[in-house]
């Protein structure tokens, strides 16, 4: 009212002769103070705040897209299954048939090892060389491979079952069971290889300063990774440290310093060696020439008889691999490089234990390579089962990663999924289709589709955006919202009761009157 | 006395222990047969081994708490988990408090004779880069591509994972820099993400805060050992005050582990059973508890270095060096068991027993020290006063 007076005498002065003289208004003449404004001053609040909800409610809840349940969950009750055909050269109908039933029966046998593949025989007649194929061909020569070509003495039917026993060591060469799984790294499509040349202490002297390390990865990392590229990709760094001590004291013995296996698994002193960069984030496989100290040479590997080891190298299971040289006495007068004769012997144990990180296969004891082969590192056959376990490896990774995106978000309430896990969930079972119609007719396409599907379902399920948010309990929640919300919510609502019950009253006063 | 008394108390239960394994070889030899050929070796299937240690609490008061971790981070560390495999988590820096009366040091026992901080030391995750998002980051892997490979836990299903979490915390809690919490529930969340995920062979599990057991009560995902420092309700306390640094330096749970520890090197068969029977309700003050039904393995199987070493298998590759091997008679197991275990040697001990000797001749040490200055002052005092 005071402010209304205040502005007042100006219209009282010229309007003076007009109106009542009456200092006071009556209130209920004010133009806001009438039921029309009034009431909707109070519904505006209310429809602000009804307008406001879902806005309140889209910005509050969290962005859970549908996944393709469906989809994933049929998707993951296929199994890839990878076509093998054999073929058998210049031999009969009855040669063939017993091969398949040997076969059939030797599949039977181990059926573990050879999930997911699907043997076919093949008569002379229906081979075709280029579509990957192999070919069996009987020759007195003893066994030989050539490219996809095997030749195997084929006498009688007694050799039939020899020539399974390898052809099953050639085609599916790992065992679930083996120790030796373990060491070969997960697969990734980026590795990084890294060399180092550690003195144990070069100030002892006679201490190996240097090597040639590229022309040594050149002769025998090169080929290799050339051979693997449609696997992985690779980059390589390589260093030479002088001080890199050893974080116990090996044996002494007579004639030499040893390392039990129990030193071997604390070997890497990685709190003071430092044997990669951290540059990227891609997986890193160590090769590690170990020089020992000039007063503790030689320093040789125990046997579990206490017999000295004749090997110097030793291998970490997914790690990497370590060679121990003990340069000898008269060769080393003073600090000098690796000799080159040492440098082949120590990259050729190298590249062995390369291949055996990344899981490619030996050929089996008296298998031969042909006069092609000889120069190749690996040979198609290895290659060939290495990308068949891993496209099958991928393949299984790809669809448990899928179902447990969808399993989780089912479970976890509060997880958000936002649009590129769904583009990743969906290009992921694109790639899975893909990879099932080009497994019949190509190993290494299906590998690659199988590789992208994994990749992308794992980035699916790292989506930094996946983050759930963190268990937050109904009654923290009201514990929360009740401070903010009362005081806000009890005026409005009283001005809507008191507005009701003026309205009432009226009301009956006009009913009344009337 | 007291000294006197532990001994009689150890012997006596060394000797039931003893009586206990020796009346039933047929039972052990039984279960061993089931669950491995060999007995010595180790039954994980694991080839590379993983810590996340996480100090949740900031302030200098709580100096305790990054004692905790530190300690442990020294432990796992020269049992040879490598630094690039250890995730640190310090939510504030007691070395470089202004406080600190020593800087540039964190010590853990009232003696300060070792410096966890040390010279060689990576933390991770520092200050307010530890919070409760980051920590779920770190175990789900759910990360920004520009994140440093240093600052992931980089598992795959072939890796033993241990998680040693501190702070103060509650019922199914534990606070983060005063200002956010961590659930029970979001930690089994988050383990459950890396079992789908196949990013853990097992994990162990350790917490050291008040009411700890109560964290571990919602995990749901399997190969998981787990054990904290206080039933629900209960404190976990401290061990002990350094008067220098002017807080407690340690809590006690923490401290007798990490003492059990000291006993342990990398090539120890020291099992989980050990550490458990350990606990000593009457030193640590708290009731601490073990949850194993999670974990597929028995606990007598599960060695220490399982999850606080490294490595487990190797294999030697033929060399292709054609030098003719030496042959040296078997070593005699006297010549073995001279072979100093250097790893423990090389590092000053943790444990704060000192020789009773040494303590009463400090003690009258500072006793004196303490009336020496207070003469002094004194004097200073009284020949001011005599001047004027």
């Amino acid at each position: 009212m005071s402010s209304m007076d205040s502005h007042s005498p100006p219209q009282d002065a010229q309007n003076a002769p007009k109106q009542p003289s009456t200092a006071l208004r009556d209130p209920s003449k004010l133009f806001y103070q009438s039921d029309g404004v009034h009431r909707s001053i109070i519904a505006s609040y209310w429809a602000v705040i009804l307008l406001a909800v879902p806005l309140w409610w889209y910005t509050t809840s969290i962005e859970r897209l549908s996944l393709p349940q469906s989809r994933v969950y049929s998707q993951a009750e296929n199994h890839l299954r990878l076509p093998v055909r054999i073929c058998l050269v210049a031999g009969d109908q009855q040669l063939a048939g017993q091969l398949q039933d040997s076969i059939q029966q030797h599949v039977a046998k181990a059926s573990e090892r050879w999930n997911g593949l699907k043997i076919d025989v093949l008569q002379q007649g229906q081979c075709n060389s280029n579509d990957g194929s192999y070919s069996v061909i009987p020759s007195d020569k003893g066994i030989t491979l050539e490219a996809r070509q095997l030749s195997y003495p084929l006498a009688d039917g007694s050799s039939v079952s020899k020539l399974v026993d390898t052809l099953s060591a050639l085609i599916v060469p790992y065992s679930a069971a083996s120790e030796q799984e373990h060491r070969v790294a997960q697969y990734s499509p980026r590795y990084r290889l890294s060399f180092s040349l550690l003195n144990e202490d070069a100030a002892a002297g006679k201490a190996i300063i240097g090597w040639d390390v590229e022309q040594a990865i050149n002769r025998y990392i090169h080929p290799i990774l050339s051979r693997l590229s449609t696997l992985h990709n690779f980059t390589i760094e390589s260093q030479v440290q002088f001080h890199a001590p050893l974080a116990f004291t090996p044996q002494e013995l007579d004639v030499a310093y040893a390392l039990t296996s129990e030193d071997l698994t604390v070997f890497v002193n990685s709190a003071e060696w430092t044997l990669s960069s951290s540059a990227s984030n891609d997986p890193v496989l160590h090769f590690v020439l170990f020089i020992p100290s000039s007063d503790r040479r030689p320093l040789k590997i125990a046997n579990a008889d206490g017999s000295l080891s004749a090997s110097g190298a030793f291998l970490l299971p997914q790690w990497g691999g370590i060679v121990i040289h003990n340069p000898t006495p008269q060769d080393v007068p003073s600090d000098t490089d690796l000799p080159p004769t040492d440098l082949d012997q120590v990259f050729s144990v190298f590249s062995n234990q390369l291949l055996a990180l990344l899981g490619v296969p030996h050929l089996p004891v008296g298998v031969q390579r042909g006069v092609s082969e000889r120069e190749a590192l690996i040979t198609d056959w290895q290659l060939d089962a290495l990308l068949r376990r891993r496209a099958l490896e991928n393949a299984e990774g790809a669809q448990d990663t899928l179902r447990s995106i969808v399993k989780l978000v089912d479970q976890i309430e509060n997880m958000p999924v936002g649009e590129d896990v769904k583009g990743d969930v969906q290009d992921a079972l694109a790639a899975l289709d893909k990879m099932y119609a080009s497994s019949r007719t190509s190993l290494e396409q299906a590998f690659r589709y199988s590789a992208q599907a994994l990749t992308l379902a794992s980035r699916a399920f790292f989506n930094p955006g996946m983050l759930a948010l963190l268990y937050f309990p109904t009654e923290h929640r009201v514990a929360v919202y009740t401070p903010l919300f009362a005081s806000a919510l009890v005026p409005l609502f009283v001005a809507v009761l008191k507005e009701f019950f003026a309205w009432r009253r009226q009301r009956k006063l006009l009913l009344a009157n009337s | 006395m007291l000294l006197l008394s532990f001994f009689h108390l150890f012997l006596y239960l060394s000797s039931w222990t003893w009586r206990t394994s020796a009346t039933s070889p047929d039972q052990e030899q039984i279960v061993r047969d089931f669950f491995g050929k060999d007995g010595s070796t180790s039954t994980s299937g694991h080839t590379n081994n993983w810590a996340v240690l996480v100090c949740a609490s900031r302030y200098w008061f709580n100096y305790r708490h990054m004692a905790n971790a530190l300690g442990m981070y020294r432990t796992v560390k020269r049992l040879g988990i490598p630094d690039s495999n250890i995730i640190l988590m310090l939510a504030d820096d007691a070395s470089c408090n202004l406080r600190n009366k020593f800087p540039g040091s964190v010590y853990a026992n009232p003696g300060r004779d070792l410096d966890l901080y040390g010279d060689n030391i990576e933390v991770d995750y520092r200050g307010y880069e530890v919070t409760v998002e980051n920590f779920i980051r770190v175990l789900t892997g759910r990360m920004e591509p520009s994140v440093p490979r240093s600052k992931r836990l980089l598992t795959d299903e072939r890796s033993n994972v241990f998680v040693y979490m501190t702070g103060h915390g509650g019922n199914e809690f534990l606070k983060f820099q005063d200002n956010e919490e961590i659930s029970a529930h979001d930690i089994a969340d988050a383990f459950e993400q890396m079992y789908q995920k196949k990013r853990y062979n097992e994990i162990f599990f350790m917490i050291d805060t008040c009411q700890a057991n109560s964290m571990y009560s919602k995990f749901y995902s399997p190969n998981i050992l787990a054990t904290g420092s206080s039933l629900v309700g209960e404190n976990s306390y401290s061990h002990k005050n350094d008067n220098d640094i002017g807080v407690a330096v340690i809590d006690a749970f923490t401290h007798y582990v990490l003492e059990f520890m000291e006993g342990i090197n990398k090539t120890s068969t020291k099992t989980m059973q050990d550490l458990f029977d350990s606990y000593d309700v009457s030193k640590i003050g708290s009731h601490p508890g073990v949850r194993s039904d999670l974990f597929n393995r028995p606990l007598d199987r599960a060695r220490i270095t399982d999850f606080f070493g490294n490595v487990a298998h190797v294999e030697v590759t033929p060399s292709i060096e054609a030098e003719t091997p030496a042959f040296v008679p078997p070593t005699t197991p006297g010549q073995k068991s001279e072979r100093a275990i250097p790893s423990q040697s090389a590092l000053p001990s943790l444990t704060t027993s000192q020789p009773l000797m040494d303590m009463r001749w400090l003690n009258n040490w500072r006793v004196a020290r303490a009336w020496t200055s207070v003469a002094l002052l004194g004097a200073l005092i009284g020949w001011v006063g005599l001047q004027k």
